[in-house]
């Protein structure tokens, strides 16, 4: 199974697709000799449902990372297409694919997401700041009430916790109301607690903010708060699981290890 | 040696990192390395000179120092050749005449000297003369009044040919001549123009008199020894006249070449100095960086088992190998200097041949250990930080360094020092006495720095917020984040910033300083000038009479002053005799220069057998209005001059000048011994400046020597000769603002690898290039700012201080070039701009995904 396509695009012009993002045949290939050549993503189809929480899964190479570093505008691809809303982005140039990054998109990293010599507020409004928008008031203070840091804005990031720097990263993410957050990670450097937490607000600014999110992760249980899990392995999509559960990831990954050491 | 193995491929795997620190070591070991071979070569060239043209022994006129200028050289009677051709142990005598004190110009009135100060030389041509430093190259000797040679460069400058005809202006008189043949030097030409005469034309033309010569050179018979030569020559001549053997005039003459050339050794090796001590400042900050960015890696080596005192070697076995490359270069790159400046030389008319390069051994090793033992101990501080690293980093969040915090004992101290300093400021400029005062100048100077650079760190704190509010601001976030970035470690900035503070302290200290000369001469100039017309030569030569009838000729004016100075011995009311020189002038000087009279008229001192002094001379001799001098004119009769006026010392010009009637001195002193005008003035009659003026110009037009100048003249001439010293010093200053500029490239590029993960993090949340590298470049400008504006501010303080101190001396008016100030301030934001450029390139260019991966 190379393709989750699962939703199809309405047809309707000038209607809100219910696909944020798109991929078609996206293949990634590094080396140039055939001997060096390593494929990271072989003619993968993807379709990105808008309001959904999306979790990326895979045992380390498999292309989960570049999966996601391709459908944010981060990195290129060596052929297919990939649309942002109704945006093509595989063809547009650096300028543009950072506009497209400041305007549509949102990031939440593993960790070094914020810029030390800003405090916590100047770090949410900073890609607006960058794009010289002013911030909308009424959906920041709700976003910051969403993730509990109304009393930290001041605060510079190396005078908060792990846990408290992501949320402030995810508020980032959120302000912009960009058509997609990407989380690389985003759990990855908490403990299990502060990781719930984080989730937590990722669960519901998808469920009370309309926001679309798509986490790459290897955690099952940061992946049982997803709507949908897509595996990966070698480059392809080998598997896609609609409502998880943590034990039901653990199963399936399971498996997966278990056919990997066969094959 | 696990330790130096880690270090050699740290280097290694950093060397773009040093390159810029081993710029800065190249530059400073590069310029002392050239001072030396440029001195030491300009010295062996002299030597060889001085060596292949001095006789055996000569015998000239003793040297008084006293003596009248009179515009001749120095004789010794003719009637000593045959006691010498006479004299045991000599084989020949040659007979020399040369004279320095004339000037030559073509059939176009030019002059065909040169202008950048090297004599004019007249010379006998004396054919069996072994040790002339020329030779006939074309034409044939002169023979008879009206021929002559000329030095084949001076010929190739000016243009002149065989048949061409001269004239030569000399104190006995004018006199033309023409070229019959070309001489060309056999070995260094040091400068001068040289013209040669035959013998009985040198002596009546250049000595007023065929009975003289200025020097004999004897050739000793073979066997005989110079010291020998110069016994015997001593016993049959006896001892009132100079006689040397080659050693004694080659040492003479080295000390001549010495004393010309150890100031200009002396300033060079100054800028040296100065490019080491803000190289000191690029080599803590790349090592405190390079620390920094390993602070997990010592973690690392600490927590397995390295100590502190190896992970401190490693650093410094790092500089040590910096040093030693910097400097290797460096020696290259001095030699390279050296041959650039004898080139230049070259140009301004002084032919050092390249080819007589001297390294002296000692030349290197000098460059060697200034190179290392700068980079090492510059590498002390870092290499300390580095050793206190604890294990336990190796495990911490390496991330960004943490922000450096100025501490407070460091504030204190750099606070008392610049206090200090600052205090001994304002005791330089409440001084009295200049001598004392200038000490005082030198300490504040040396302690403002100091304690400036210590608490640079806490100043960037305050300064950089306060130019990014009135700069930055306008940039929006970016701007912002170029502020905090600026401001994020300010030990940094500071240290950045304080290398362009030196540069700019001196380049705004001394232009406050020259300024401030050129006001105060202005200044005076308008209080006290009466004259019109100030009339001098370019030459530094006396005015010839034949000039000076010339300028007494013109039309239009009302009063024509000679001026020239006398040699005399006072004997004072007290007892004591003292040497001055006495100011002898025409009555109506007291127009042409309005010297306040502190007692008496000063007109009166133009009375008969009248005179006058300084205020400080009075008064140390108690001398009174009235009172009476003796005065012995050096080679004329003794005198009793009465005092009629007592001056003010409270002046630029002539200051402590004794003033006596020009027709005074003419009484007690004969005709040949009396001085030339050393300069004139002219007044015009009322109404009519601008005829004088042209009847004055084409009065003197055969003397191209002598320049008239009116009053707006001569202050340009007064502004122009300081801006050629300031210039000049600027040019020097660039080096160390060169260096200044790679400080701030090598932090900003080290700050740009240091910030991967921020600029990552930046661009992919939608940073544009543009912005990024705007955000680079602001950060850039403020730092420039930042060391502009403390830089000009201290050293305003300096010029300020310095110029109080040269208020005693007659300079009062204190004059700050705003202009220049304001062009420099801004200009160094240009130069934020251009450090960087390559940085800013380079974060542009930064893969978003290698700075966001994680490890």
């Amino acid at each position: 199974m190379t393709t989750a396509v699962t939703i199809p695009k309405s047809g309707g012009s000038g209607e809100r697709s219910a696909v944020a993002a798109r991929a078609r045949q996206v293949t990634k290939s590094y080396g140039t000799t055939e001997d060096t050549r390593v494929v990271a993503l072989d003619a993968v189809d993807v379709d990105i449902a808008r309001s959904g929480f999306t979790a990326i899964m895979g045992p380390s190479g498999s292309g989960k990372s570049t999966l996601m570093h391709c459908l944010a505008g981060l990195d290129s691809v060596t052929s297919g297409q990939i649309w942002v809303g109704d945006t093509e982005i595989t063809k547009l140039k650096d300028k543009k694919l950072t506009q497209l990054r400041r305007d549509q998109i949102g990031f939440i990293f593993q960790a070094f997401n914020l810029l030390p010599t800003l405090n916590a507020l100047e770090n949410i409004t900073l890609p607006m700041d960058i794009a010289g928008r002013k911030p909308d008031r009424e959906w920041l203070d709700r976003v910051i009430e969403t993730v509990g840091l109304a009393g930290r804005l001041k605060h510079r990031p190396n005078q908060l916790s792990g846990g408290q720097q992501q949320r402030v990263a995810v508020a980032r993410a959120l302000a912009a109301r960009p058509e997609i957050i990407f989380g690389d990670e985003p759990t990855g450097n908490l403990d299990s607690r502060a990781g719930a937490e984080v989730l937590g607000f990722l669960r519901r600014s998808v469920d009370e903010l309309g926001q679309t999110i798509v986490i790459v992760t290897h955690d099952p249980v940061a992946a049982s708060y997803a709507d949908r899990v897509i595996y990966l392995a070698d480059g392809r999509i080998v598997d896609d699981m609609a409502n998880p559960t943590a034990d039901s990831v653990l199963e399936r990954m399971k498996s997966f290890d278990a056919r990997g050491r066969v094959s | 040696m696990t330790v130096f193995k880690t270090s050699m491929r740290n280097f290694v795997a950093h060397k773009g990192r040093m390159v810029l620190s081993a710029v800065a070591v190249l530059l400073s070991v590069a310029f002392v390395c050239g001072t030396l071979v440029f001195t030491d070569t300009m010295t062996a060239t002299f030597d060889k000179l001085f060596a292949s043209t001095a006789s055996d022994v000569s015998v000239s006129a003793k040297k008084v120092d006293d003596a009248q200028e009179t515009g001749k050289p120095e004789t010794v009677p003719a009637s000593l050749l045959a006691k010498l051709q006479q004299t045991a142990g000599v084989q020949q005598v040659e007979t020399q005449v040369v004279s320095d004190k004339i000037t030559v110009v073509n059939s176009k009135n030019e002059n065909v000297g040169s202008k950048t100060g090297a004599p004019t030389i007249a010379i006998n041509w004396d054919e069996r003369d072994s040790k002339k430093s020329v030779e006939l190259t074309s034409g044939h000797a002169p023979r008879g009044p009206t021929e002559s040679l000329i030095d084949a460069d001076t010929a190739a400058k000016k243009d002149l040919k065989i048949g061409d005809s001269l004239r030569v202006i000399a104190t006995p008189g004018d006199f033309s001549t023409r070229i019959v043949g070309i001489a060309t030097f056999k070995t260094t030409n040091p400068g001068a123009a040289l013209i040669y005469l035959d013998t009985p034309t040198a002596q009546s033309k250049l000595l007023g008199t065929t009975d003289a010569y200025t020097n004999f050179g004897l050739t000793a018979k073979s066997g005989v020894s110079d010291a020998q030569l110069k016994k015997d020559v001593t016993a049959a001549v006896g001892t009132d006249y100079k006689i040397q053997t080659a050693a004694e005039a080659n040492a003479e003459a080295k000390d001549d070449i010495g004393s010309f050339l150890n100031p200009m050794k002396y300033v060079m090796l100054g800028f040296a100095f100065i490019s080491v001590i803000v190289g000191i400042f690029l080599i803590i900050n790349t090592f405190s960086m390079l620390v920094a960015q390993r602070t997990r890696e010592i973690g690392l080596m600490r927590a397995i088992g390295s100590s502190r005192k190896q992970i401190n070697r490693s650093v410094l076995f790092e500089a040590l190998m910096l040093g030693v490359l910097g400097s290797v270069l460096g020696i290259g790159g001095g030699i390279g200097l050296a041959i650039l400046l004898m080139k230049l030389m070259g140009k301004l008319g002084m032919h050092l041949d390249t080819s007589e390069l001297t390294i002296k051994a000692t030349t290197p090793v000098i460059g060697l250990a200034i190179g290392v033992i700068v980079t090492v101990v510059a590498a002390m501080l870092p290499a300390r930080r580095a050793g206190k690293i604890s294990p336990m980093a190796a495990m911490r969040d390496a991330g960004t360094p943490a922000d450096g915090k100025a501490g407070k004992v460091r504030a204190t101290i750099g606070v008392l020092v610049a206090l200090a300093g600052g205090a001994a400021l304002v005791a330089a400029g409440k001084a009295d006495k200049a001598s004392q005062g200038s000490s005082f100048l030198g300490f504040g100077v040396l302690l403002t720095l100091i304690g400036f650079v210590i608490v640079g760190p806490l100043l960037a704190g305050v300064l950089v917020r306060a130019l990014s509010t009135v700069s930055l601001r306008f940039f929006g976030p970016v701007g912002r984040l170029a502020e905090r970035n600026a401001l994020r470690n300010p030990r940094r900035t500071g240290a950045t910033a304080s290398a362009l503070m030196i540069g700019l302290a001196l380049v705004a200290g001394l232009s406050v300083v020259g300024t401030s000369m050129v006001a105060s001469a202005t200044d005076q100039l308008d209080k006290s000038v009466g004259a019109d017309f100030i009339l001098q030569t370019d030459n530094q030569q006396p005015l010839s009479p034949s000039l000076a009838k010339a300028i007494h000729s013109a039309g239009h004016l009302e009063h024509v002053t000679d001026y020239t100075g006398t040699n005399a011995k006072l004997t004072t009311p007290d007892g004591k005799v003292s040497t001055k020189q006495l100011t002898a002038a025409s009555p109506t000087y007291a127009r042409d220069l309005r010297v306040e009279a502190v007692q008496g008229k000063l007109s009166d001192a133009y009375g008969d057998n009248s005179m006058s002094v300084n205020e400080g001379f009075a008064t140390d001799h108690g001398i009174k209005i009235g009172s009476e001098l003796t005065v012995a004119f050096v080679g004329g009769e003794t005198a009793k001059l009465k005092v009629a006026a007592i001056t003010s010392d409270d002046t630029t010009f002539d200051k402590g000048a004794m003033y006596t009637n020009i027709a005074t001195a003419k009484r007690f002193l004969p005709a040949d011994k009396f001085p030339p005008n050393q300069i004139m003035f002219a007044k015009a009659v009322d109404g009519q400046a601008k005829e004088a003026a042209a009847s004055l110009k084409e009065a003197v037009k055969d003397y191209p020597q002598l320049t008239v100048r009116d009053q707006t003249d001569y202050k340009d001439l007064i502004k122009s000769q300081v801006n050629q010293l300031l210039y000049m010093i600027y040019g020097l200053l660039g080096l160390a603002i060169v260096v200044a500029i790679l400080g701030v490239v090598n932090t900003l590029a080290l700050s740009v690898v240091e910030r991967t993960r921020e600029i990552g993090l930046m661009r992919a949340i939608g940073m544009s290039r543009r912005q990024l590298r705007r955000m680079v470049r602001l950060e850039s400008v403020v730092i420039a700012l930042f060391g502009a504006l403390v830089g000009l501010g201290l050293g305003m303080g300096w010029g300020i201080s310095a110029q109080r101190l040269m208020a005693t001396v007659g300079f009062g008016v204190l004059e700050i070039p705003w202009g220049t100030i304001i062009i420099v301030f801004f200009g160094s934001a240009l130069v934020g701009l251009v450090a960087a450029l390559v940085p800013a390139f380079r974060a542009g260019r930064m893969n978003v995904l290698n700075a966001i991966a994680s490890d």
